[in-house]
């Protein structure tokens, strides 16, 4: 009886769901529906909603969205990007292989995707536009060059699923080093051949005075990125540590030696980090008492049992990819992650993968999703920057599409990619013991 | 009386930015701070690892409120936007009923909540006299306003959808 009535409830909420009501309440009304369906406690949700989010790990969350916020205020983000140009402009397509590597060296001090899109975007697009390149294909770049944004450290999608999974952030963190870089490298690639198909693109020549001179004008950036992911990396800070210190690096550089945040803007720079707290952190509260539920209801049991039918290791990989990159066609990372990564690392735990590596499986996958249709929030964010139509942009963003998806299988099909910076003991492959 | 609409409206206007400036620099500047003391010092205040934590639950919910204000929480918009118009208001209205619902269930148990604290006389953790229940207040207050922004929201609704005029059905996303 109950089950039919879950089955009901869950129905329900799936048709609010597609009639637009807001994630956090569809979520929400489900956990009071099946609460009181199995006669739990409703006080669970007050508490949980409060006492869900009281974890210090998770203040780095609001301070690496600052982050991101005060390095594009600071200019920090167009030195680095001027920087990107001069190391590649010498290439055919190098504007727009400076703009996909500009995406890594912002993601490296930045934790959020849609903050990349929309800094490089902005920053870049223009360039590439007088640069001779087809204003659709440099659109087109901008988003899907925001996907590394949640998977090179730090990323504020890491610390959501370090979370929720009870794993160490700072191994997450790392875990996503090499994969970030590989997905950098294989838009480059893609971004190359095309331009060079469509002679796209004016050359500038390679000058190591240049390359000298804008790599020293964007010092602040790579201390920047040296605090993160030094810090983070030596063990010297906890990340939200580190966040914090970025935060107020990146500040004081803005304000004491660039000079281009101005005082007076500043409470725009933290009600717009301020915004975007409020709409994260509520999901991940109402996620936490969602998982409590699933486990009441001993979900994890039936999915695995399901899945288990599948047959062995690669099969059940590849249904868990499957299922995130489907899921991530409708949903916002967030979201995804808060609703499968719950259910699938157990599985995936359970047949033996690292659940590092899993972890930096399941949030490519859901980068990969910022850019697929319907709902692509990169191809959103880079269509409000740009002007240039939802649709004819995803036509552009095919090519970038094929290559994160080939850059994804081999990320999931070589675990060294996400474990082997992790040789510290109690890292990595070494939790595998304990789910396995 | 002109006045004290007047300060209405400029609460009715400032009331969560306000919020969310004071809890945000003091969470940020907290931690900033700490470290560096940590570094520099070797001292600590052992407050910094909790105060924060609570401010933040504080941007949390306010924030909430500011992102039902400014109609930006994350949805799902494809279907809605191609229904008839009819048919929009009707889920403007859903929206609106469902958030009052949900808050009315929250703030009922997050309120028993702040009572029970208030009568143990809870401190928070590396204090001497820092109330918790200041800071579990978060939850209620910020579902409270949630509930007001909402009921505002519906109001403006339906006096657009009496003028006829297209909604305010924009595409929520994140960070934009």
């Amino acid at each position: 009886m109950d089950g039919w009535l879950i089955a009901l409830v869950s129905l329900i909420v799936t048709g609010l769901f597609i009639l637009g009501v807001p994630i956090f309440l569809v979520i929400g009304l489900w956990v009071v529906g099946v609460s009181i369906i199995i006669d739990f406690t409703l006080a669970n949700v007050g508490v949980t909603l409060y006492e869900g989010l009281n974890f210090f790990g998770l203040l780095a969350l609001p301070l690496f969205i600052l982050t991101g916020d005060l390095i594009k205020a600071a200019g920090i983000a167009k030195r680095l990007s001027d920087f990107a140009y001069s190391v590649l402009g010498w290439l055919r397509g190098g504007l727009a292989m400076a703009s996909l590597g500009a995406c890594g060296l912002f993601a490296a001090i930045s934790g959020s995707n849609s903050a990349t899109t929309a800094t490089i975007g902005s920053i870049m697009y223009p360039e590439m536009r007088k640069g001779g390149y087809d204003k659709n294909f440099a659109a087109a770049t901008a988003a899907a060059g925001g996907t590394v944004g949640i998977i090179i450290p730090p990323s504020i999608i890491f610390i959501v699923y370090g979370f929720l999974m009870n794993l160490s952030i700072s191994d997450l963190f790392i875990g996503g080093l090499i994969p970030g870089m590989l997905m950098v490298v294989a838009m480059q690639l893609t971004c190359h051949i095309v331009a060079k198909r469509n002679g796209w693109g004016h050359l500038i020549e390679f000058s190591p005075s240049r390359v000298l001179g804008t790599g020293l004008r964007a010092w602040l950036g790579f201390l920047a990125i040296l605090i993160v992911i030094y810090g983070i990396y030596a063990g010297v800070f906890s990340p939200t540590e580190a966040a914090g210190v970025t935060a107020g690096f990146c500040l004081l550089a803005g304000v004491l030696i660039t000079r281009e945040i101005k005082l007076k803007a500043l409470p725009d720079v933290l009600l717009r980090s301020g915004q975007i707290t409020g709409l994260l952190a509520p999901l991940i509260a109402i996620s936490v008492v969602m998982q409590q539920i699933l486990s009441l209801l001993g979900a994890k049991a039936f999915v695995t049992d399901m899945l288990s039918l599948l047959g062995g290791y690669y099969a059940i990989l590849f249904a868990c990819m499957a299922l995130v990159l489907l899921a991530g066609t409708i949903l916002e990372s967030l979201p995804n992650t808060i609703i499968l990564a719950p259910i699938l690392a157990p599985i995936a735990m359970s047949i033996g993968v690292d659940p590092i590596h899993f972890a930096v499986i399941f949030l490519v996958g859901d980068a990969i999703g910022f850019i697929t249709p319907p709902y692509g929030l990169n191809l959103y964010v880079a269509s409000g920057i740009t002007g240039i139509p939802y649709f004819r942009l995803l036509r552009y963003t095919m090519p970038y599409l094929l290559a994160l998806m080939i850059a994804w299988l081999i990320i999931a099909l070589v675990p060294q990619l996400s474990t082997i910076l992790l040789f510290h003991e109690g890292a990595g492959v070494f939790q595998t013991d304990i789910g396995g | 009386m002109g006045a004290t609409m007047q300060v209405l409206r400029w609460i009715d206007r400032n009331i969560e930015k306000i919020v969310i400036l004071i809890c945000y620099v003091a969470m940020a500047g907290i931690i900033f701070v700490e470290v560096i003391r940590r570094f520099v010092f070797q001292s600590q205040a052992a407050w910094s690892t909790t105060i924060p934590i609570y401010l933040f639950l504080w941007v949390t919910w306010i924030g909430a409120a500011y992102n039902t204000k400014i109609r930006t929480h994350l949805r799902f918009d494809e279907v809605r936007m191609r229904l008839p118009y009819g048919g929009q208001f009707a889920c403007l209205c859903l929206d609106a009923f469902l958030w009052i619902l949900f808050g009315v269930i929250v703030i009922v148990y997050a309120v028993e909540q702040v009572q029970l604290s208030h009568d143990n006389f809870a401190i928070v953790q590396g204090t001497d006299d820092v109330m918790q229940w200041w800071f579990y207040l978060a939850t209620p207050v910020g579902w409270s306003l949630l509930i007001v922004r909402a009921l505002q929201n519906l109001w403006e609704d339906i006096q657009t959808y009496r003028a006829g005029e297209p909604f305010k059905l924009q595409v929520s996303m994140l960070g934009e």
